[in-house]
């Protein structure tokens, strides 16, 4: 059984303007020890996404449809409380920018510790401080720091006490969500490295959400691009990002400069992204898109499957099947 | 399913006026406040009774609110078919004194709050704008007359120079209610002069004035015509306060100037429809502006937080 | 330092200060040295890249050239003319040469001003033309700057528009007084990489049309290779490696530099990449000093002798690959 399975997932937000398909009819699973990583631009859903599996969505949003199976056990029906026993204990989350999530003036140690007794509540202060030390060795921050106050971290270090934090009660799930967005790359590359070594020792599934492709490629399995609201393409890291078939997915990949391999022309993509409290009919991508096709206008895309697991939404690909 | 509102920025053709479409944003917000409602509600009304006061002199002399007395009437008597509301002491028509102490509070709130605001702002951006000691003199001052006691102060000066004109109070108050605005439009100020937008004029090589005026002034007043409707009631306060402890315009009918009068003459709870209507205009003007006041701090919000207010 | 002709900018020695002011109590002053001794040349219509991590001073650096800073010590020679001791006419008048393009197009517009307006200041205050002249130029730069069509934009406010398009509206505003030079402070690093392509693409075509020396200030090495003809690499206010992009980035000497490539994620790359392993697992504990190679407590090569004792200084590699390191020489 997979770790998790989401199943048509729809997530609206309530705006002034009427409602808003944040997130429209996403569904993958998910094994222990493997990752995901969702890539799109800004207001994709990818964020949203995240939330909406932990169950933190803003007040104005809410799952309209769909199953997010964890364990065997269906998230959607759960009641706040419920959610809360699993959230932290089970699914627990890396924020973008999580730096600022530390408490400026409390020790850093103390309060990984008091993640840790919140959610163990017959723990002694003392075990729990054992842990801590545990946790930081695991992520690699020196155990004398423990009493220092954040702002005597660096970026790097303070990301390191909220992977501990996340690691404190050993996790099955971790949502990261541009986890390194911040960071310099010499620490990124370090953090990432030490994430997947962690990932590995305790067989933790990873939902990595980023918008730089080159992040995901390194640290994912499986690969979902993501374009207003919708899961486009889907598949291996090697099936989507070496043989890409969904027009957008080789735009967006042209439209990133790379380092190595011989320096190509960047062709940027057309236009700006579609309105999502009024979708236009047919394939959202379709005005920017290079390769249309007179019926990408009109007809919904279906999924398409290309191999193994690699699937498209599109209506050419449709064709060429 | 999808509830559309249109906003004025989908009318095509208004897009040259941006004015109009964040007027009409702005409305759209002001109009889910029940406060906003009620207080424009209520000024409106005040506002007709303002107007209407020219009426009743033009009708018969007798209503003139100052002049004018009733010949058959020697001491305040209550309501009646001539005079709706009662006359006070000498014969004059209540309800005249009532509209003319309307067009008295708009005339005297309005002006000194405009006068403070336009004083506080200029010192305000002046002050955080140049920073260093500039800053430091203009807020040691405005800390100087933040902590005196306005009304004091000018009850002190009404001691010494008599009897004072209404525009000689207006100004006073002028005068004494600039600091709490400037030191906010500093604040705000402040926080601008560091934004890339300003930046990007001194690159592009904007004097100062320019920055002061095309820059950082648009986006201050927004705040400063917040802070001006509850300068509007502090001034009808201290306007009513004076009259009524009897150093008013004494050529003035205002709410204030009614209240003393039924006070010295002794008829304070013996004739209460001549106390109550000055007294509940006051309580009412008062409130309706600052009701206005709160339901634009919620149209500028969240873009402009509403700093600590100093009255 | 290069063997071209005639440098545009030329930027001597540059160091940058800034004084903490002592407390009232206590006299913990601790200064930050944001610069140290910072000598570059740009020439004529080349776009030269900027590249640093965080703190490393290359934003500093242009702001030291638009003059919203001023240098602690050093010469900055525009066209041979040193601009930091600028005043009143002559400031103006250098104000029209150099412009700057800032890195986050939401904050770096006037919420109050509309489009037309905020394109328009700079000839507005320069006194450059009448008010059609005007609109037609800003026309002009708009279009250069990839908003099509031009008169759709005037009326706009910044609130209306997306990232990329506020972005395009400050190189609009940027480029309509026609400087001789621009400074692109992290322009795309608020924008995705979709738009940020497109901001990339329209700063290489004005290069081509306008013919303007652009300086693009970066953290991204390989934003920086496919928009830059040279490359220099700046850490902990000190350049560290000069060279063209090519060559910084496929031949790179210093071990910083190393560092970096080694540490970006290898993407859309077969078989085995080649590591430089320059960096120490752990960072050689010592105080701070002003003295010495600024990697030198990160780096894995290091004369433990001589690294964090002596200032290393850029030497000329050949075919104008500039490195500051010992282990070179």
């Amino acid at each position: 059984m997979a770790l998790l399975e989401v199943e048509n997932l729809c997530i609206d937000y309530r705006t002034k303007n009427g409602y808003l398909r944040a997130v429209d009819g996403v569904s993958f699973s998910l094994d222990r020890g493997q990752s995901l990583g969702f890539v799109g631009e800004s207001g994709c859903g990818k964020t949203t996404i995240g939330m909406g599996l932990m169950g933190l969505l803003p007040p104005n949003g809410f799952i309209r449809e769909g199953r997010i199976l964890f364990e065997g056990e269906d998230l959607v029906k759960l009641s706040p409380d419920e959610m809360r026993a699993v959230r932290w204990r089970k699914i627990a989350m890396i924020f973008q920018a999580a730096m600022n999530a530390l408490n400026p003036v409390q020790r850093v140690g103390d309060q990984v510790a008091e993640a840790i007794l919140v959610h163990n509540p017959g723990l002694s202060k003392e075990k729990a401080m054992e842990q801590v030390e545990e946790l930081f060795e695991l992520v690699g921050i020196e155990t004398d720091r423990m009493r220092d106050y954040p702002h005597q971290y660096s970026g790097g270090m303070k990301q390191r006490a909220i992977i501990a934090m996340a690691l404190a009660c050993r996790p099955a799930l971790i949502i990261a969500d541009e986890p390194t967005t911040a960071l310099d790359v010499i620490v990124q590359d370090q953090i990432l490295a030490e994430t997947r070594a962690l990932q590995k020792e305790f067989n933790i599934g990873i939902i990595f959400i980023s918008h730089d492709i080159s992040i995901v490629a390194d640290m994912c399995h499986d690969i979902g691009v993501m374009y207003a609201g919708q899961l486009v393409e889907y598949g291996s890291r090697e099936e989507v990002f070496e043989d890409p078939v969904h027009p957008y997915t080789k735009a967006l990949l042209s439209s990133f400069p790379t380092l190595t391999g011989q320096k190509a022309d960047l062709v940027p993509i057309p236009g700006e992204t579609p309105d999502l409290i009024e979708p236009q009919l047919g394939c959202r991508f379709c005005d920017r898109c290079r390769e249309q096709i007179p019926s990408c206008k009109e007809k919904t895309p279906e999924w398409v499957a290309m191999g193994h697991r690699h699937k498209a939404l599109c209506c050419r690909c449709e064709m060429g099947r | 399913m999808t509830e559309k509102t249109t906003t004025g920025a989908e009318v095509k053709g208004l897009q040259k006026y941006p004015w109009v479409t964040s007027f009409l944003e702005g409305w759209a917000i002001f109009r889910q406040s029940l406060l906003g409602k009620i207080g424009l509600v209520l000024l409106t009304m005040f506002a007709l009774m303002a107007l209407t006061s020219y009426i009743p002199p033009l009708i018969d002399p007798m209503y003139n609110p100052m002049t004018g007395v009733d010949p058959d009437i020697t001491d305040s008597t209550g309501p009646s078919l001539k005079h709706w509301l009662g006359t006070d002491f000498m014969g004059r028509d209540i309800l005249s004194q009532l509209l003319a102490g309307a067009r008295v509070a708009f005339m005297v709130g309005v002006s000194a709050a405009v006068m403070s605001i336009v004083l506080g702002t200029a010192i305000g951006m002046t002050a955080g704008y140049m920073g260093r000691f500039v800053d430091t003199l203009l807020m040691r001052l405005a800390d100087m007359i933040m902590v005196m006691p306005t009304l004091l102060v000018v009850l002190i000066l009404a001691a010494v120079f008599g009897q004072l004109n209404i525009w000689t109070i207006v100004l006073i108050i002028a005068l004494f209610r600039w600091p709490g605005v400037s030191r906010i439009i500093r604040g705000q100020t402040l926080s601008l002069k560091q934004r890339p937008f300003i930046e990007a004029a001194k690159v592009a090589g904007a004097s100062h004035f320019r920055i002061i005026f095309r820059h950082i002034m648009p986006n201050v007043l927004p705040l400063a015509f917040l802070f001006m409707t509850f300068r509007v009631t502090s001034a009808i306060i201290i306007e009513a306060a004076l009259a009524f402890l009897g150093f008013g315009d004494p050529g003035t009918v205002s709410w204030g100037m009614m209240l003393q009068w039924v006070w010295k003459t002794g008829h304070m709870f013996k004739a209460l429809y001549w106390l109550l209507p000055p007294g509940i205009c006051i309580s009412l003007i008062t409130l309706s502006f600052y009701m206005l006041g709160r339901a634009m701090d919620e149209v500028l919000d969240p873009r402009l937080r509403r700093e600590d207010q100093t009255d | 330092m290069q063997d071209r002709p005639e440098p545009i900018l030329d930027i001597q020695n540059v160091e940058k200060i800034y004084r903490s002011k002592g407390a009232l109590f206590g006299a913990r002053r601790k200064d930050v040295v944001a610069l140290r001794n910072v000598s570059l040349k740009i020439c004529e219509g080349e776009i030269f890249g900027l590249v640093g991590e965080s703190g490393s001073g290359k934003t500093t650096v242009g702001r030291l050239i638009v003059g919203l800073e001023d240098v602690t010590a050093g010469n900055i020679l525009l066209d041979r003319e040193n601009i930091t001791q600028l005043k009143g006419r002559a400031l103006k008048a250098f104000r029209r040469k150099v412009q700057m393009i800032f890195q986050d197009p939401y904050q770096s517009l006037n919420p109050q001003r509309s489009v037309l307006d905020t394109v328009s200041e700079p000839l507005v205050i320069h006194r450059l033309g009448r008010s059609a002249d005007r609109k037609e130029q800003v026309h002009k730069a708009l279009k250069a700057a990839g908003l099509s069509p031009p008169e759709n934009f005037f009326y706009r406010y910044p609130h209306r528009l997306s990232g990329g398009q506020r972005q395009r509206v400050a190189i609009a505003r940027a480029m309509v007084l026609n400087p001789k030079f621009v400074i692109a402070d992290e322009p795309t690093s608020m924008l995705d990489a979709s738009i940020s392509a497109q901001i990339f693409n329209i700063l290489l075509k004005l290069r081509e049309s306008l013919d303007v020396t652009q300086m693009f200030i970066t953290h991204s090495l390989a934003a920086a290779r496919y928009l830059c003809d040279r490359i220099a690499v700046i850490y902990r206010g000190k350049v560290m490696e000069v060279g063209s992009g090519e060559m910084v980035i496929r031949n790179p000497r210093h071990p910083y530099t190393q560092a970096l490539i080694d540490a970006l994620p290898k993407f859309r790359t077969r078989g085995v990449v080649k590591r430089y392993d320059t960096l120490l697992e752990k960072d050689r504990r010592l105080e701070a000093t002003l003295t010495g190679c600024p990697f030198y407590p990160r780096c894995a090569v290091a004369d433990e002798r001589r690294c964090h004792r002596e200032d290393p200084e850029l030497k000329l590699l050949g075919d104008g690959h500039y490195v500051a390191c010992f282990r070179l020489a």
